[in-house]
């Protein structure tokens, strides 16, 4: 813990990504309760208005929508969901890339031939393809298939980092002290291998904000009127002349989490696998 | 004779890949709820009338005769008939789409690979500096944002503030993309933006790995100049990784084609494939995302070739290859 706070005074960048993703996450949390509008409210007087004007910091868009305020809570849902699925995805990921890694042989000739076959197809158009046909996509629907969109990824790492461990004397002592199966791929294993798998978390976490942004944008993510990010540039990508900041800002919200998170996870990688 | 066989081994693999990839989707998209006669006529199609499409589309037959029927037109080139457009053989709209979209691609590769791959050795080359820095920033920030929000930055700066490029990339009716080239730019330029950093990065690092190698050491010492160094004898072998993250990403590169050719409603397969999805329209979404991961899998398939062609330590024993 102390290396990682002395690593982190020597690197700007980290410290610029983890506060402005502490500074989104603080938004989700209380942003929706400190805005004097809701996500649904219409100004009818103020359509369209321009940042600044009329009580609207961020204006409004074309059904008269204070544009902060939706930013605040597609906040709330683009992390939940986010962060959900990087979870997610890593522990199916660890439980089958440990368990094709830890038996080998058969077992894992087939894993890797079903993985690179399910790979084949990327993970955006199988989750919009999922997704577009179930036609009703929640919170709970999008967090389950874009973590399983994400598996084969997380457990192709998984599966390396337990390789990576498995000719270690402990593994083998633990073997002979006659421990299970499952006690030595995480009791003993898994903790050895937590560099690897906390980069892939985090990086699973900026990907996770990047597919989740594209399925709203492609209009088959969270339905309307629930806020989403992808879903505000598009909806009003017809008027981006007349009022830029609809389609702008939501833009901005996107580009300044995934980016502050990718910087995070740089540093994590840098902490946790390049420097040890 | 070695190359032969592992050319065989691997087209062979290519081929599995292929109908386990079809049968996979054929799954996926016919196992999915919802009946298709009940989409095609509409809610207030009587049961009866329903019954007897699902006859005559032969919806009723088990799922491997379904599988079989439609696999074996896939093969003799017959990608079958659209639902939502009754009546309109999807070969008709797709392979035009297709071309746009190759063409599109095509057009983002001319914009990236020379861009990344001169920053990534100025970055290399320069590493640790502030250059290296800004280059290194610059890419990690572009890689990380999803190909519609560098889209909208582009459209803001050059359809918004500067005028001179249009916000949508359609092709007015009557004309062909020909014609039209300069709606290429804005949608080539956003996925300039994506691969610029996946693929600098990796010149980057190639490129500091030779740096330090001893023969480039060697180079130096004998007093060559540092240009002839660093273009005659570093960058020929640093292009090795590089052209593979090239190759391997093309595959990438069509899935991204999705959201920028929504976002700029330019014709191609990705927005075909997106309509598709929201129409339902399940022969067609299956001829989208097979083509999708065939141009995945055959593009990895000629990475592997040419890095085999390209690197001179992997070379087979009785032959040239």
């Amino acid at each position: 813990m102390k290396d990682f706070l002395t690593m982190l005074k020597r690197s700007p960048a980290a410290i610029i990504g983890i506060s402005i993703l502490l500074l989104w996450i603080l938004i989700a949390i209380f942003g929706p309760s400190i805005s004097p509008y809701t996500y649904t409210a219409m100004d009818m007087e103020n359509q369209m208005t321009a940042p600044g004007q009329g009580g609207h910091l961020l204006g409004t868009d074309s059904l008269g929508r204070d544009v902060l305020t939706r930013i605040m809570y597609g906040s709330r849902t683009i992390l939940t969901i986010a962060l959900m699925t990087s979870l997610f995805s890593s522990i199916a990921g660890i439980i089958i890339g440990f368990s094709a890694g830890y038996f080998g042989g058969n077992i894992d000739t087939i894993f890797l031939r079903v993985m690179d076959i399910v790979m084949a197809i990327p993970p955006l158009v199988l989750s919009m393809v999922v997704l577009g046909i179930l036609g009703d996509s929640s919170i709970l629907s999008l967090t389950i298939i874009v973590s399983i969109a994400y598996t084969p990824a997380t457990a192709r790492v998984a599966r390396g980092a337990l390789l990576s461990c498995k000719g270690f004397e402990y593994v083998d002592a633990a073997r002979i002290r006659g421990e299970n199966h499952l006690y030595i791929m995480f009791v003993e294993i898994l903790p050895n291998t937590i560099g690897p798998v906390l980069v892939e978390i985090t990086a699973r976490f900026a990907y996770s904000i990047m597919m989740i942004a594209s399925l709203g944008f492609l209009g088959v993510g969270l339905q309307p009127p629930t806020p989403d990010w992808g879903m505000m540039v598009i909806e009003n990508k017809s008027i981006i002349r007349e009022a830029p900041w609809t389609v702008l800002y939501p833009s901005l919200a996107i580009a300044s989490l995934v980016i502050a998170i990718s910087l995070f996870s740089d540093f994590v990688n840098k902490v946790m696998v390049n420097d040890k | 004779m070695q190359f032969l066989t592992w050319l065989i081994k691997r087209l062979g693999f290519v081929i599995l890949t292929l109908v386990a990839m079809s049968m996979l989707i054929f799954l996926l998209v016919e196992v999915m709820p919802g009946d298709v006669a009940q989409t095609v006529l509409g809610q207030s199609a009587t049961p009866e009338s329903v019954a007897a499409l699902r006859e005559s589309m032969g919806l009723d037959d088990p799922l491997p005769v379904r599988y079989g029927r439609w696999a074996g037109g896939f093969i003799q080139g017959d990608l079958g008939e659209s639902l939502y457009m009754r009546g309109v053989q999807i070969n008709t709209i797709f392979w035009r789409k297709v071309g746009h979209s190759v063409i599109l691609a095509l057009t983002a590769l001319l914009f990236y690979v020379p861009l990344s791959i001169f920053f990534g050795v100025l970055a290399g080359v320069k590493a640790g500096k502030l250059t290296d820095s800004i280059i290194s920033f610059f890419g990690l920030a572009t890689m990380a944002l999803p190909e519609f929000v560098s889209g909208i930055l582009l459209i803001t700066l050059f359809s918004v503030k500067l005028s001179i490029l249009p916000i949508t990339s359609v092709i007015p009716i009557g004309q062909s993309l020909w014609g039209n080239l300069h709606i290429l730019i804005l949608p080539a330029l956003s996925i300039t933006f994506v691969m610029f950093g996946y693929v600098s990065r990796m010149q980057r690092s190639s490129m500091v790995t030779v740096m330090n190698s001893d023969y480039i050491r060697a180079a130096t010492l004998k007093g060559m100049p540092r240009g002839y160094v660093i273009f005659r004898h570093a960058l020929r072998n640093a292009l090795l990784p590089t052209i593979t993250i090239i190759g391997m990403n093309m595959g990438w590169l069509f899935g991204g084609l999705i959201v920028v050719e929504t976002l700029f409603g330019f014709p191609g397969l990705g927005s075909l494939t997106l309509s598709a999805i929201k129409t339902r329209d399940i022969p067609l979404i299956e001829a989208c995302v097979l083509f999708i991961t065939a141009i995945f899998v055959f593009s990895t398939f000629l990475t592997d070739m040419l890095y085999v062609y390209l690197n001179p330590r992997i070379r087979f024993k009785g032959g040239d290859a």
